[in-house]
């Protein structure tokens, strides 16, 4: 790096050959022992000892047609061939698509011609030609959901109980929430604070539970959970901050109706001296702008969780796990009930919002349950499900971080864990959706 | 700033990871030649059970022939194989019957179509080889150890301590002759002894050892059953149950008995980890030896129960040709291998097909008539009868 430094001020901005060789140079030799070592044939480390296989049976469908589909994959180090299929530990004649013989990470369709019985549970096994054994318990055996016309529009029915009507109902309290003087306000912006936390947190426990019982070591899906988290929510974030941002430059300062009326007067002078990136001017107009930017990113966050919970109603009842009652949707429906509050609570002191413009955030926030159920339903995979609930869990952590910076600047001088109804709020909001989850 | 160079340069890196990874897999990797045109059937055994067509492989034990090249014993050729050993007398006149066994524990054989297991063998197959003598003869054993661990040979009947195989074991690379007069009459088991014991006869060191009367019994179309399991995963639970060492073997071939004609089976149960076993004949009775120490039948039934190591004698024959089913009437060994069939025949130069039309028999049974496949086409034109093809 000294030599390079000699011979041009460009230098400093641009990279010279030299650099993207020496750059390379480790990459070269990185690639070099990869060929070594795998094209060696294990002459370099041979092992005498044959790695142990592993198979994972992903998911196991009942046809109508006298049929249990196994789907496996090998999960192990190394290829493996399949030896026999069987149900309930008795051997049953089977085929194996597209063929016995499966590669690291390869997956194959086990179909065994088999009268099964609805609602009784089931073990399937796999054998691979060394003779382990490896199963996979269906609870209560359920003819799969086939894409037809009348599946699809029950599954579109589960979505709009579980995901549409809830969250339309819970937008009809916005005109109540309107009304409420600025403590009862504050009182339901963190209720929905903590409706989101338990939901997300509910999503972050589901998508493990999920990665455990449905997917093999080998995929790190847990790691993955976390992952996807993170990086949502950062990004989401990053998205709202540029929302925010090109919404403000935009907007003229006329339209100020609710925020005057609104709570905010008294500690306006306050958060002109505190906030450390906005002019007073400039942050007044945010006020105005950002309730709807977060109930729009509550929207989405919601959605995007409905999604995942979605699909996971979809293969719930693909999987045969849960035979679908009217009990059941009702206890979504309640719980889901929130999610409309949620919404709405934040644009409460902004000025007055179309009852079009609110249908639109509830058909965002509901609407893909319907697509998720469709997808679970038909087309099951459980590492998409992980990865979905993960981007709902991580969305709905950017909104809870949206909501709770709303709160802190609108809120003065007081801070937030000094405002008792903050407190009891958030409190309340997890309590709700424990309270109404026990009935799903 | 010089985005496009770190682009550049972190694209090349990428590429060469991404080139080194592909290029070693791809010379690894053995592409499998499967033919995706060519369609397998599968399923059909059972009524109700419709026939399949696949382009993938078939997995299916109840049809598919083993490889006999990797199979760990030819059931057809063990069924009837009696060794009676290398004759010389001694010089008071007795019989001296010379065996030859060689033990082996390193090789990997298939137990079940597909699945291959490390098994322990003597003379190169599960169950071993059926010795054969007349009651008062002298058997001489060498057992010669090709394995790597200790092994011995423990038979049961009456014989010196010394030769009992339990307290000697052979090295590996060792040889020993057993010697003891053959008494009393019987059926008997043979087996390693040596520690951890479970894992010796588990793995497959066992076999039977027959030993006439000097009045011989009556004559008949005598064979061989030896009831065992093989435990692949290490569970202490048996993956595969069989007779005669591949697990439903008669099924795709059946044991070929003529009508009329006494049946003589040799019936030994040397399975692990279950504690009884069973033998049901289908529509038929069997005068039953227990341990073949007596010439009256114990008695006259249609199923017969056996601990661990216990033997016995059946005498049957059958009145009607066609397809009958043996099997354990614990039916989750029966549905894991433990399952055969004997096909009647009128005559020795007769078809089964000519009988099967004579006495209707084919609207019973969903088996097809050839000897390795079966078809559902007969069930089609079954109105009245219910096609029975389970295991009862």
């Amino acid at each position: 790096m000294e030599i390079e430094e000699g011979s041009n001020t460009s230098n400093t901005h641009r990279i010279s050959k030299r650099t993207i060789i020496f750059g390379v140079i480790p990459f070269i030799v990185i690639g070099a022992m990869i060929v070594l070592l795998l094209n060696s044939s294990g002459i370099l480390f041979q092992s005498s000892i044959k790695p142990l296989p592993e198979i994972s049976i992903e998911k196991v469908e009942f046809s109508d047609n006298n049929m249990i589909v196994a789907f496996v994959r090998n999960t192990g180090p190394s290829e493996i061939t399949i030896a026999q299929a069987d149900v309930n530990d008795r051997i049953y004649p089977a085929a194996v698509e597209p063929g016995r013989t499966l590669t690291r990470l390869a997956d194959a369709k086990v179909i065994i011609p088999f009268v099964w019985n609805t609602g009784e549970p089931y073990e399937i096994g796999i054998t691979t030609d060394d003779g382990t054994r490896f199963d996979k318990l269906v609870n209560s055996a359920a003819a799969a959901p086939r894409p037809t016309v009348g599946q699809a529009s029950t599954f579109a029915l589960i979505g709009i109980y579980v995901g549409v009507i809830p969250v339309m109902m819970g937008l009809v309290w916005y005109p109540f929430i309107r009304r409420l003087s600025p403590n009862k306000y504050n009182f339901f912006l963190s209720l929905t604070a903590g409706l989101l936390v338990f939901l997300g947190i509910d999503a972050l426990l589901e998508s493990n539970e999920i990665a455990v019982d449905n997917l093999a070591p080998a995929f790190n899906a847990q790691i993955l959970i976390i992952m996807v988290a993170i990086v949502t929510l950062i990004t989401l974030l990053y998205v709202s901050q540029r929302l925010i941002q090109r919404a403000s430059k935009r907007s003229k300062p006329d339209i100020d109706i609710e925020y005057k009326t609104g709570y905010s007067s008294h500690s306006e002078p306050d958060l002109g001296t505190r906030d450390m990136k906005s002019s007073s001017a400039s942050f007044q107009r945010q006020l105005l702008i950002r309730p709807i930017a977060i109930s729009m990113m509550i929207s989405i966050g919601i959605g995007l969780h409905n999604f995942g919970e979605g699909l996971a109603i979809g293969a719930a009842v693909l999987l045969g796990e849960v035979a679908l009652s009217s009990f059941l949707i009702l206890g979504f429906t309640l719980h889901n009930t929130t999610e409309g509050l949620a919404i709405v609570a934040p644009m409460a002191k902004s000025r007055r919002i179309p009852v079009a413009k609110l249908m639109i955030m509830g058909l965002i926030a509901g609407g893909p349950t319907i697509i998720g159920a469709w997808i679970g339903g038909f087309l099951y995979s459980p590492i998409a499900t992980v990865i979905f609930l993960s981007i709902g869990a991580g969305a709905i952590f950017q909104v809870v971080y949206s909501i709770g910076s709303w709160m802190y600047h609108t809120n003065g001088s007081r801070g937030l864990l000094n405002n008792h109804w903050i407190i009891i709020g958030f409190a309340f909001g997890m309590l709700i959706m424990y309270l109404t989850g026990l009935l799903v | 700033m010089s985005y496009p160079r770190i682009a550049v340069l972190f694209g090349i890196a990428i590429s060469i990871i991404i080139f080194a990874i592909s290029t070693a897999l791809y010379s690894k990797s053995s592409f499998s030649d499967q033919n995706s045109s060519k369609l397998n059937s599968f399923g059909g055994h059972t009524p109700g059970y419709p026939t399949l067509q696949t382009t993938g492989d078939v997995l299916d034990p109840t049809s598919l022939i083993i490889n006999p090249k990797t199979a760990v014993v030819d059931p057809m050729k063990y069924l009837r194989e009696f060794n009676y050993g290398k004759l010389s007398a001694s010089s008071n006149g007795t019989v001296i019957r010379d065996f030859t066994m060689i033990a082996s524990d390193q090789q990997t054989k298939e137990v079940s179509p597909g699945v291959f297991y490390n098994v322990w063998m003597f003379n190169g197959t599960i169950p071993g080889p059926t010795l054969r003598a007349t009651e008062g003869d002298t058997i001489r054993i060498t057992l010669i150890n090709n394995g790597s661990k200790f092994h011995s040979i423990h038979f049961h009947g009456i014989h010196p301590s010394e030769m009992d195989g339990v307290f000697e074991g052979i090295a590996p690379g060792g040889k020993f002759t057993y010697q003891f007069t053959a008494e009393p009459f019987g059926v008997f088991p043979y087996h390693c002894h040596m520690q951890p014991l479970e894992e010796h006869i588990t793995h497959g060191l066992y076999g039977a050892l027959i030993i006439d009367p000097k009045k011989p019994r009556a004559s008949a179309d005598e064979m061989i059953m030896l009831m065992n399991g093989y435990d692949t995963d290490f569970d202490t639970e048996n993956n595969f149950y069989t007779v005669n060492g591949i697990p439903y073997y008669y099924m795709h071939h059946p044991i070929q008995i003529d009508k009329n004609r006494l049946i003589r089976i040799y019936l030994l149960n040397m399975l692990e980890f279950d504690p009884l076993n069973n033998f049901h004949l289908h529509a038929n009775m069997f005068n039953f030896y227990k341990t073949g120490t007596k010439l009256i039948p114990d008695e006259y039934t249609d199923i017969v129960t056996m601990n661990q190591a216990e033997r016995g004698i059946l005498e049957f024959s059958y009145k009607y040709p066609g397809k009958y089913m043996f099997h354990a009437h614990k039916t989750e060994f029966a549905e894991k291998g433990w399952t055969g069939l004997f096909l009647v025949k009128e005559g020795t130069n007769q078809s089964i097909n000519e009988n099967l039309n004579v006495t209707s028999i084919r609207n019973i049974t969903n088996y097809s008539t050839t000897v390795t496949n079966y078809s559902t086409t007969d069930f089609n034109e079954t109105t009245d009868l219910v096609p029975i093809g389970g295991v009862n």
